[in-house]
């Protein structure tokens, strides 16, 4: 099978005026590779500042990277120039870690969640109602919010809410940047099987990005450890529990209890 | 000290840049003193060419910017049509005397209004507080044309203060005790009409700074180390505030020299503000541009003076600098 | 509560503007009609209580009359009380500038009742305070949106496009920032022509008070398109396939609404004044036409300084005005800055 997305030595560094950069030639991304197949998820997982929001704004076209190749079937998208990348943005999706940020605060519900679809211009207003309908029907929102703010949602309902319209421009791969992070325990666990099922029923492919490693292996085919700016660890996420070879993988899955019990469980039987 | 000199450096580039503007400015300008004496009959149009040409009236733009700054250099900043001197010593005199008036309504106006400021904040949302932000208010609806109006009217009604002028008439026959008491007398009304229209918002603003500081956990602390109240006011609070104070002082200083230019024009003070009034009226293009250099020297003064107590007032820019 | 507080503001000054915008209804003259048997009139009190102690429900003034031992002071002729009329037919005026109609809301019976006096040229100053508020207000409203303009198109490109332009604008603006406003306004206006018709000079003030403010409201828009472009929604609309036109105009430039209403607030009344100045000093809206400043500008006289002291009364009937932009200008302030708190703890989750 051809993978959806491959990722060849990708670099970013941000230099000069930048705010983030204070300390000086630090790369974000220091050459990371990796390939995405089509309805399978991965998950990318570290520490804060080991790069993870860059590559997601990498691979969604919102940065562009110093150094590397990033191959959306066959194109690479590094090379496009803005106006073509400007086509190519809506197939990658990226959900972020607070909805509260991410929808605008003075839009109402349908208003936010059909900007993708008039953006694209394919529909007529009625067409944009049915297919906003269907949306939110998708991640289990009704109809009834539609003329709500998104300060009158739950923050559960506005995460829905997000995944609802980056679905609208029918992207072929999504990337979920801590986008389970700043909700609650039970509703973290509703999304995920939210997740799982529009996997199921969409043939979705993800990037799921999160510094929680139990989450990472509930919801992964493949777990990649970023450290640094780089790759450290990348395999199949029973793996990467059973024989971690990186210690940064052992950090992590020592921060991580639960995991720590299985896998201690799972080895003394 | 690396700090002052970019500080100067920045200013002396803002001076470079606002001669420029307001060189280019002259060019879109429709008409100068020459066509307004080409009007004359009597001048012949032969005087006129030879007046255009004395001037380089006749000369592109930089050649005629170039000309200025060699002027500039030998301390004249150009040639007065309609006083046919030098722009520098007829500017000087009258940069003088708006000076006087400034400086002294600036020292008047933050005298008054760190006591008042603290005061208010020391009685936050008390009667005391009160009245003065009800005062604070009459003070800022209160159009600056019409508080320099209104106590000339008072002058002129009451007979108590010289209605303008800067000095009596028979001036120069004064002793020097005399000349000195006559000087000051003048000067009431048009210090009163600054210090009154610009105390307002710098009232407010001190006892907004002092109000934030004074509930800071560090002020609570020293206050139950029993410091006495005074001292805990003016030496901790203020000083705490003093970061947007400091900028602000920087403000006012722009504030009172244009407020100074129409208080000079009502109260007839023979400073800047009439003397640029006319050169605008006779289109006497280099005492304007005169003019308008020295107050953007003035007020990049005021705001070097405000660079200075920030870094007397505060550690961290001293430290970010290197001491001295 | 704040909503209240600037509710009420809203309301009183669309009152004081309705005075102005419908001058030709509440003002009993035309403001360039002249009577020169009555120049210097002083005002007219309105009275309730006639000599004898009797209450009357029809307001009614006394006319003036020359004191007989002096040549020129006068006293109330109480002889020959003047009752108001409202609703009274008389000079032809268009209401707000279209309607033909000649209704005022008082006047007097066949004598003239100036309730501020006349001018030099026996020109009902009530009249002409309502008519020149029209020339000042207008010509701080369009320098205010004028400055706002400018101010909004420098900012936002500035704050959204960074780099070399963002550096290059910055610079520029410090250097209109550099002189203190008046002598800028000077400046300008210096370098422009003098002696034109009344609509050109107005139209010149406009212009000269737009150009000289935009740098301070260009700044603070600049600070808020740079935080705002920085946000999730607009990352988010981007990767929707959003141009940056569209980003500016449907995300970023919403978000500048608050600081740009606070500006307007601010700016307007400081505009009415820069026009009331450039008027005073003769280099603004030339005479017949009334502003502010032209009426004021009388004062500079010391002979009327002297003598007629209620040629200063339109100083004092301005205050309400600058009372009522200073009131909402503040209650917006204290709006967008509960907005703004409100949002970022909704936004601070983390």
């Amino acid at each position: 099978m051809q993978p959806l997305l491959n990722v060849e030595n990708l670099v970013k560094r941000y230099d000069g005026k930048r705010l983030v950069a204070l300390q000086d030639e630090l790369s974000a991304l220091d050459g990371v590779s990796f390939s995405l197949f089509p309805a399978t998820t991965l998950a990318v997982v570290g520490e804060s500042g080991s790069g993870k929001s860059t590559l997601a704004l990498c691979l969604a076209c919102l940065e562009p990277p110093t150094a590397g190749c990033i191959w959306l079937e066959g194109k690479n998208l590094v090379a496009l120039g803005e106006a073509e990348r400007r086509k190519v943005r809506p197939q990658i999706q990226l959900i972020f870690q607070d909805p509260a940020n991410s929808l605008n605060p003075r839009w109402n519900v349908l208003e936010i969640l059909t900007e993708p679809l008039r953006l694209q211009g394919k529909f007529n207003s009625e067409g944009i109602e049915r297919r906003a309908s269907c949306l939110l029907e998708q991640v289990g929102l009704s109809m009834h919010i539609a003329t709500r703010s998104p300060a009158e949602l739950s923050g559960g309902q506005r995460q829905r809410l997000a995944i609802a319209r980056a679905l609208a421009p029918g992207p072929k791969l999504l990337i979920l940047d801590e986008a389970l992070s700043a909700l609650d325990c039970s509703v973290q666990a509703q999304i995920a099987n939210l997740l799982m099922e529009l996997q199921t029923s969409l043939g979705m492919t993800y990037l799921f990005i999160t510094h929680d490693l139990a989450m990472g292996v509930h919801i992964a085919d493949e777990i990649a450890v970023m450290h640094q700016g780089r790759i450290v660890e990348l395999g199949p996420a029973e793996k990467i529990v059973t024989s971690p070879h990186h210690e940064m993988t052992r950090q992590l899955l020592a921060a991580t209890p639960s995991i720590a019990q299985a896998t201690r469980l799972a080895r003394e039987p | 000290m690396r700090y002052f000199l970019r500080r100067l450096g920045h200013a002396f580039l803002m001076l470079i840049g606002v001669s420029l503007l307001s060189f280019f400015f002259t060019t879109l300008a429709p008409g100068n003193y020459l066509d307004e004496m080409r009007l004359d009959p009597q001048i012949a149009p032969e005087t006129l060419a030879a007046l255009r040409a004395q001037y380089q009236l006749d000369q592109p733009l930089p050649v005629r910017y170039v000309s200025w700054l060699n002027s500039l250099i030998h301390g004249k900043m150009g040639f007065s049509f309609a006083y046919n001197s030098p722009v520098a010593p007829l500017l000087m005199v009258r940069a003088r005397n708006t000076l006087l008036l400034t400086i002294i309504a600036t020292l008047f106006a933050w005298g008054l209004a760190l006591p008042l400021g603290v005061w208010s904040a020391e009685h936050l949302g008390r009667l005391p507080d009160r009245l003065l932000s009800w005062g604070t208010a009459v003070g800022l609806v209160l159009p600056d044309l019409a508080l320099a109006l209104g106590l000339l009217l008072l002058a002129v009604k009451t007979g108590w203060l010289p209605p303008g002028g800067m000095v009596s008439v028979d001036f120069e026959s004064f002793s020097l005790l005399h000349k000195l008491g006559d000087l000051l007398q003048h000067m009431i009304l048009p210090v009163a009409a600054l210090v009154l229209s610009s105390l307002p918002l710098l009232v407010r603003h001190v006892r907004a700074a002092v109000a934030d500081v004074l509930g800071a956990p560090f002020l609570v602390a020293a206050k139950g180390h029993g410091i006495p109240k005074r001292r805990l006011l003016y030496h901790y609070a203020l000083r705490a505030a003093a970061n947007p104070l400091i900028s602000l002082f920087g403000f006012s200083v722009g504030t009172l020299l244009s407020g100074s230019l129409l208080v000079e024009v009502v109260m007839s003070w023979p400073g800047l503000g009439p003397f640029l009034l006319e050169a605008i009226l006779a289109r006497d293009l280099y005492v304007v541009i005169g003019g308008v250099l020295l107050s953007t020297l003035f007020l990049l003064g005021g705001n070097f003076l405000a660079d200075v107590f920030l870094y007397w007032a505060d550690p961290r820019i001293r430290k970010e600098n290197g001491a001295g | 509560m704040t909503r209240r507080v600037l509710t009420r503001w809203l309301i009183v000054l669309l009152g004081l503007h309705g005075l102005v915008v419908c001058a030709g209804f509440f003002s009993p003259y035309n403001p360039a009609e002249q009577d020169r048997n009555h120049v210097y009139l002083p005002p007219q009190l309105l009275h309730l209580v006639d000599p004898t102690g009797h209450l009357h429900f029809r307001p009614f003034v006394y006319p003036w009359k020359l004191r007989p031992d002096t040549p020129d002071l006068r006293e109330e002729d109480t002889a020959h009380p003047l009752p108001l009329r409202f609703f009274v037919n008389g000079a032809h005026y268009r209401l707000l500038g279209v309607f033909p109609a000649r209704l005022h809301l008082f006047g007097g019976e066949d004598t003239r009742i100036c309730l501020l006096g006349t001018d030099a040229y026996g020109r009902d100053q009530f009249s002409r305070f309502l008519y020149g508020g029209q020339i000042s207000l207008l010509a701080g409203f369009l320098g205010a949106a004028l400055t706002l303009l400018l101010g909004t198109l420098v900012g936002s490109v500035a704050g959204y496009f960074g780099g070399l332009i963002d550096d290059a604008l910055m610079r520029f603006a410090e250097l209109f920032l550099a002189l203190p406003w008046l002598y800028l306004l000077f400046a300008l206006r210096a370098f422009l022509p003098l002696a034109v018709s009344p609509l050109k000079a107005f139209f010149l003030i406009i212009g000269v008070i737009g150009a000289v403010g935009w740098a301070r409201p260009g700044r603070l828009i600049r600070g808020v398109v740079l935080s705002a472009k920085e946000r999730d929604f607009v990352r988010a609309a981007r990767g929707f396939g959003a141009t940056d036109r569209y980003l500016l105009w449907n995300h970023v430039l919403p978000e500048t609404r608050g600081v740009i209403l606070t500006q307007a607030a601010i700016l307007i009344p400081q505009f009415v004044l820069a026009e009331m100045t450039l008027s005073f000093l003769g280099l603004g809206v030339p005479e017949p036409v009334p502003s502010w400043g032209n009426l004021l500008s009388n004062l500079q006289q010391y002979s009327v300084l002297v003598s007629y002291w209620w040629m200063y009364l339109p100083a004092l009937l301005m205050v309400p005005f600058f009372l009522g932009y200073l009131g909402l200008a503040s209650s917006l302030q204290e709006r967008t800055e509960t907005y703004m708190i409100e949002r970022r703890s909704l936004g601070g989750v983390t």
